[in-house]
């Protein structure tokens, strides 16, 4: 049918039009005629329907922020996009067009219902981002590989499905081989899969099936895995002793170290160097542990505080609920006395006492509003000068643990100095009974030369050693002024907050008072 | 006058032993001896009668002599098995111990009563008292527990006071005589009672000692009736929670602790002096309540049990009151003294001083300076030997040795003579004697019932009384049991006169409590519901004149809560009743849960739908930061504009307070929808108000008819009661019957008249077996033929009869009443009926009868008794 409109005239989506088609589909009536006073704002549609109107190209729609349904089927499109806005879209049709790739639909997370029947489809993709979807109609298409098939099989909540006129739909397997790899398809081109289809489709295809998910299965494990790895590190970040629990610093000291690599095949040295690895990797073992136990311990006192405050805030929410409902029970009643009074200056009276009132009710939420950032301001004092001695005591801790380290590589130092020397001494003699590798022997030129090369060594394995430890104390500093930063800045937010809700209700009151007179002055 | 008096004496004595004897007749249900003849009172004048009259009635007959021990000649012995009438060796040769055991016994304590060791039974044999128990366990399990069997015991047995109150009986009748006449005394009842807390595993003794006064009378009038006593409360320990370590400090607390202390001190005042005031009261009653001094006080022979710890799972001793079937702690100064207990292996005697009631006793049978034991080698003799000795040296009475030497060592008690107790299950279930039982409490009376005894199915009845006299009525509770409308409990407050109803689940409109003061509607009442049994999850509505609350829970609209105002109805025509004029309704007031999956401010908490003033007003739900919530205001009043045009919808018709300002909400066109659903809202809330009037209307329809009805369901399992399953089974068994019949015919051996004329148990020749088989065909076809020829002649019979009737009614035709053509009418149609089935029958017959000529010979043929024949066939 499309092809026969190919002759006329595309139109554009333009303002004219939209506008035209919310007039006409939005309220009747009586609420018409409001919705006509007033304007409809495209934002405020929920639905629109754009059908039989050539359109070439979908363009403007990016004000219907809420749109949940949309109809833009029989046109011309050819390409899908600008529907990138819609995000609350779960209806979309777009059936008897000339769409003949799947595309321009990744921010559409809610879409459920997505038709593309009678189009040029040839495959089934970029459908990722849809997985909320429940029905998807493609028929009449020219998809003609069945392997699109497996594709839907990442769509869980898929019901329904229609391929019939499609290439594939000719193939004599067709439908077992979409019930057996769609086992949860419930409507299959606009008719139930019975049960027992269902269960020849199974047993046909088992193998295929089986090897399917076993591959899928396989696939999901290491995704866990590699997801489980990532929290635990994550874990260990944030306690500041990532890659502490292994011989990971060890190693990265020697990484970038040529002569302590070089040095390691004199003689005498790989055994000092696994009995300095030993040695250090429990340092580093010690730290990871003690990381974690403080790690756990902030968290505590981060929780205890948090529900604290949490409390006193409910206590007090409670204690200013009361109020107001004390404080609107009274009004209430004070109001329709007002009402019903006919004289003036007892009226003029009566008003002058309920704004009394109002500014009575005010003064106490203030107060208690006040009192509350008292108390908060106090335990978030305390919190802080908590946190940050448990911060600064924990940065002491691991820099001792880190002097160990350094100790040991002093020691190191040393010792590897003295067999530096003493082989250099050997070789000076001629003594030198082993083979030592050529790069090894171009140190040994004079005692300047080795004790540089053993100098620059240990000064990398120190500043390594220094690095990670600036970065600990610096990242738990900053994570530290963060939170007490995070904590201040909450409090104020909601302190302001309440202030105006404070402000907002007591105008309120107070304006209806104010409408009150004015309107028995009128009357 | 002075003779008269006397004669009008004699005729009170008379009277009165008349009364006595006649209610003695009417309780044994035995009238053995013919009533006597009353006393010619001819010789006294009408005014002499009529003083006598009053005379009799201000006669108090003394209650012990309506209830008199049911006596020897009352009971049928002939019935009773060997063992009641004659003793067994090893019973003579245990009495010889008793009595020897009783005559040192009386010689080193010569001070104290003779023993009751070996009461005369039913048949006037002594039996030793221990082989009176008899250890059963009863097939119910409701007397598996001590408190449930006491109960029943107390429930089951009509008390009968001793015939003297200072001495022990001078018969024990066995438990099945016992049992057969629903009545005993005290040592009749613990008897029983022991046998059964024996059988069911307790450490349970038979105790002969002194009681007092009310016990021994089972007179609780004194007693506090154990269901008037409410459970005292389990008082709930608040868990101090420790102050967290960032809790808030509280704002400083500006009021003066002086002041507050006064304060408290005053309080304390006035407290202390309330209370004195109230201990004033409560010891004023108290003395009122006092029992007289009773005169042989600590010298009321009385008899209980006793129940030690030790077997199932028993904590500490305890006494068991048969007559009440309540337990006592063995410290209570009810109980005045112990003589002796027994339980079916042995006999201890009580060595230790009862001046203080029984508190200090200690319960160690085992210690023989304290109980002396009359058996040795039972299971309680179990104290260390060593410490017998020191006793034994310690002793200079050698009383513990007694008894001992001259009997056998191993002697053990034999076995009981009395016959297994059996309780049927519809005694078991009727319990009280003639399923009745009025027991009087301390301000309280609780009458009880069998099931189905009553036709409305009340079981039990608690009166409570304002004053001791029990005159006041202060509130009545009844339970009932096996309602169709499960109703279980009606209470009824003759103060206030509220009755509250309260129902099992299962009634048709789910009440679970039904509180009223009158059963007109529109009155006060609170209906409360088993919530998940309706589908509306209706948990409660509260009834006044003018308004009606309910509250729901469960809901998928999350309505909570629905307040109905009314107006008084407007006053019409007489002719419209109450459901066809519903009262005005002035307010709906609608509280809803919140609802998770709306945004708080969005989430209606409260509506109230004003009808009057056409106003409905909307309050949301607070969001969780904040102390206000958003509120509506729809004024609905539809008005017109100057140039007469409706005006749809302005600003001023909704008044809004909202927390979080937004922009969709203030467009009219978002308000006029939203007033539009609320108007719909409005008319489904005034349906759903009318409904529940309605509602509460049949409600109470239906409660009437169930009242008037009180129909009582009968279980499936109760074959005795229920009808229904009775004429089932009753058909099935006829059915059977019928069936069994039937089976019976058709094996009726066709060939055994002819067989029998042969000689038995000779095989057949093929000559004698084609005779027999041809006699036999020949026979059955000369009686089809016979009865072919009987119906032939009936059905001609007939036909001549009616010929000759209507020959006669066209003779006499002219002559006839209408009721003689009547009945020639009917005769006619009655015949032509007759003639007609004869006809059909003849025809039948006639179908059928060379097939059943066949069929026989068919039969024949196969009859392996004829097995001559087939061989040549074969």
């Amino acid at each position: 049918m499309n092809r026969l409109c190919d002759s006329m005239e595309p139109k554009v989506m333009d303002d004219d039009m939209l506008k035209l088609a919310v007039g006409e589909q939005g309220p009747q009536e009586e609420a018409g005629q409001l919705a006509k006073q007033e304007g409809i704002l495209f934002k405020d549609v929920l639905s629109l329907q754009l059908d039989f109107r050539n359109i070439l190209r979908i363009d403007n729609l990016w004000q219907f922020e809420n749109l949940r349904k949309l109809q833009l089927d029989n046109n011309i499109i050819e390409k899908i996009g600008g529907l990138e806005n819609l995000t609350h879209l779960v209806w979309l049709d777009l059936s008897f067009n000339n769409i003949e790739t799947i595309e321009g639909l990744d921010t559409l997370v809610n879409l459920e219902d997505l038709s593309l029947f009678n189009n040029r489809i040839s495959k089934i993709d970029s459908l990722d981002a849809l997985v909320k979807l429940q029905v998807l109609s493609l028929g009449n298409n020219q998809i003609d590989n069945m392997m699109n098939i497996v594709y839907l099989r990442r769509f869980q909540c898929l019901r329904t499905l229609s391929l019939s006129g499609n290439p594939i739909s000719e193939a004599e397997d067709y439908k077992m081989f979409i019930c057996a790899y769609l086992p949860d398809l419930v409507y299959l081109d606009f008719r139930r899969i019975d049960d027992h289809t269902k269960e020849l489709a199974e047993a046909k295809h088992q193998y295929s099936i089986d090897e399917l998910k076993h591959r899928e299965n396989l696939m999901q494990v290491r995704l866990q895995d590699e997801r489980a790895r990532q929290e635990e590190l994550e874990k260990h970040k944030t306690a500041f002793v990532e890659h502490l629990n292994g011989s990971f610093l060890f190693d990265s000291m020697y990484a970038e170290d040529s002569e302590g690599n070089k040095l390691s095949y004199l003689p005498g040295v790989s055994e000092l160097l696994e009995a300095y690895k030993d040695k250090f990797v429990i340092i580093c073992m010690n730290i990871f542990e003690y990381g974690l136990k403080q790690q756990e311990k902030r968290k505590i006192e981060l929780d205890t505080f948090s529900e604290c405050v949490h409390e006193a805030i409910q206590e007090n929410q409670e204690q200013g609920k009361r109020k107001i409902a004390q404080f609107e029970e009274k009004h209430l009643s004070s109001l329709s006395a007002i009402r019903e009074e006919s004289e003036l200056p007892n009226i003029e009276k009566m008003i002058l006492e309920c704004s009394a009132d109002v500014s009575e009710l005010f003064n106490e939420l203030m107060m208690l509003e006040m009192q509350l950032v008292e108390q908060l301001e106090e335990t978030i004092n305390m919190f802080e000068r908590n946190i940050v001695d448990m911060v600064g005591l924990f940065i002491e801790n691991v820099q001792s643990l880190m002097a160990q380290c350094r100790d040991l590589e002093n020691h190191h130092h040393e010792k590897l100095l003295e067999i530096s020397i003493s082989t250099l001494e050997k070789i000076v003699k001629g003594d030198l009974d082993e083979d030592l590798p050529d790069d090894l022997r171009a140190l040994f030129v004079d005692k300047d030369t080795i004790v540089n090369a053993v100098g620059a060594s240990h000064d990398i394995h120190l500043l390594k050693i220094d690095n990670r430890e600036d970065e600990l104390v610096t990242r738990i500093n900053s994570w530290c002024t963060r939170l007490v930063d995070k904590i201040h800045k909450d409090e104020i937010m909601r302190n302001r907050k309440r202030v105006k809700e404070i402000n907002q209700y007591i105008d309120h009151m107070q304006s209806e008072l104010d409408n009150l007179e004015y309107s028995d002055i009128l009357d | 006058m002075e003779v008269l008096r006397e004669k009008v004496e004699e005729e009170e004595e008379a009277e009165r032993e008349e009364a006595a004897k006649r209610a003695e007749w009417a309780r044994t249900e035995k009238m053995m001896r013919p009533v006597e003849v009353r006393k010619e009172e001819t010789t006294l004048t009408q005014e002499m009668l009529r003083d006598l009259e009053k005379k009799l009635s201000e006669i108090q007959i003394p209650i012990s002599a309506e209830l008199p021990a049911f006596t020897k000649d009352t009971i049928d012995i002939s019935k009773l098995p060997v063992s009641y009438k004659t003793n067994t060796p090893k019973e003579e040769h245990l009495l010889q111990v008793a009595d020897n055991f009783s005559r040192q016994y009386s010689h080193l304590c010569p001070d104290r009563v003779p023993l009751f060791l070996h009461p005369l039974n039913e048949c006037e044999v002594p039996k030793f008292v221990s082989t009176t128990l008899r250890p059963t366990l009863m097939p119910y399990p409701e007397l598996y527990n001590w408190d449930s069997c006491a109960q029943f015991v107390s429930d089951f047995l009509t008390m009968v006071p001793l015939p003297d109150p200072l001495k022990p009986p001078s018969h024990l009748y066995s438990s099945t005589t016992v049992l057969n006449y629903q009545k005993g005394n005290c040592f009749d009842f613990s008897t029983m009672l022991c046998s059964m807390l024996i059988g069911s595993g307790y450490d349970a003794y038979c105790v002969n000692g002194y009681g007092s006064l009310d016990l021994c009378h089972m007179d609780l009038t004194r007693e506090v009736c154990p269901l008037t006593v409410k459970p005292k409360e389990t008082v709930q320990k608040e868990e101090k929670v420790l102050p967290k370590k960032y809790t808030i400090r509280p704002p400083r607390d500006l009021c003066s602790r002086f002041e507050q202390e006064q304060e408290v001190k005053k309080q304390q005042e006035i407290r202390a002096q309330e209370k004195k005031q109230l201990r004033e009261e409560e010891e004023r009653l108290m003395e009122a309540e006092k029992a007289k001094p009773d005169a042989l006080h600590g010298l009321r022979v009385h008899s209980w049990v006793l129940v030690l710890s030790g077997k199932r799972e028993v904590p500490e001793n305890f006494f068991i009151d048969a007559f009440t079937g309540h337990s006592y702690s063995t410290q209570d100064e009810r109980f005045l003294g112990i003589e002796s207990l027994w339980n079916h292996k042995n006999y201890w005697i009580n060595m230790q001083d009862c001046w203080n009631c029984c508190k200090d006793l200690i319960f160690d049978l085992g210690d023989p300076v304290r109980w002396e034991y009359m058996l040795l080698g039972t299971d309680k003799s179990q104290l260390s030997l060593t410490e017998e000795d020191d006793s034994g040296i310690n002793d200079e009475d050698d009383v513990e040795n007694l008894g001992k030497e001259d009997e056998d060592k191993s002697f053990d008690m034999p076995h009981s003579w009395v016959e297994q107790i059996e309780i049927s299950p519809e005694a078991f279930e009727t319990r009280c004697p003639n399923g009745k039982k009025v027991i009087q409490y301390k301000r309280a009376k609780l009458e009880k019932w069998a099931p189905y005894l009553n036709s409305n199915g009340l079981v039990s009845r608690l009166t409570t009384y304002e004053d001791l006299e029990c005159t006041n009525i202060l509130e009545i509770k009844e339970w009932y049991q096996n309602r169709e409308d499960m109703l279980e409990l009606k209470h009824i407050n003759k103060t206030t006169d509220l009755k509250i109803d309260y129902f099992k689940p299962g009634h048709p409109q789910a009440l679970r409590v039904h509180s009223y003061k009158s059963m007109q509607p529109e009155m006060d009442r609170v209906i409360e519901f088993y919530e998940t049994a309706r589908v509306d999850g209706l948990i409660k509505r509260e009834e006044t004149a003018r308004t009606m609350t309910e509250y729901y829970q469960g809901r998928p609209d999350f309505l909570s809560y629905r307040h109905a105002n009314f107006r008084p109805r407007v006053k019409k025509l007489a002719l419209s009743s109450a459901e066809s004029n519903p009262r005005p309704i002035v307010k709906i007031t609608e509280q809803f849960f919140r609802n998770p999956a709306k945004p708080a401010e969005e989430d209606v908490a409260e509506r109230v739908f004003l009808l009057a003033e056409e106003r409905i007003q909307l309050r949301y739900h607070c969001r969780d930061d904040h102390i206000t919530a958003s509120k509506r205001e729809f004024l609905r009043r539809t008005e017109v504009d100057s140039k007469g045009n409706k005006i749809i919808m302005t600003p001023d018709m909704c008044i809004s307070f909202e927390v979080e300002p937004m922009e969709h909400t203030k467009k009219l066109l978002y308000q006029y929808e939203a007033m539009m659903h609320l108007k719909r809202e409005e008319k489904l809330s005034r349906h759903q108000v009318w409904e529940s009037e309605l509602e509460v209307l049949e409600i109470l329809k239906l409660r009437e008819e169930e009242e008037a009805a009180h129909t009582l369901t009968i279980s499936i399992y109760d074959t005795k009661r229920n009808e229904k399953s009775k004429e089932y089974r009753e058909a099935m068994e006829r059915v059977m019957h019928e069936e069994h019949l039937r089976q019976v015919e058709t094996q009726l051996d066709y060939l055994a008249p002819f067989l029998a004329q042969l000689p038995p148990g000779e095989k057949l020749t093929r000559w004698q077996a084609v005779r027999l088989k041809d006699e036999c065909l020949s026979d059955f076809k000369q009686r089809l033929i016979n009865k072919a020829n009987l119906i032939q002649a009936r059905f001609e019979k007939e036909t001549q009869e009616l010929q000759k009737k209507q020959q006669w009614y066209q003779e006499n035709q002219v002559t006839l009443t209408p009721e003689d053509e009547d009945l020639y009418l009917s005769y006619c149609s009655q015949a032509m009926f007759r003639i007609r089935i004869l006809e059909q029958r003849l025809n039948r017959h006639k179908e059928l009868a060379p097939l059943k000529y066949l069929a026989l010979e068919e039969k024949l043929y196969k009859d392996p008794r004829l097995g001559e024949l087939q061989k040549i066939f074969a």
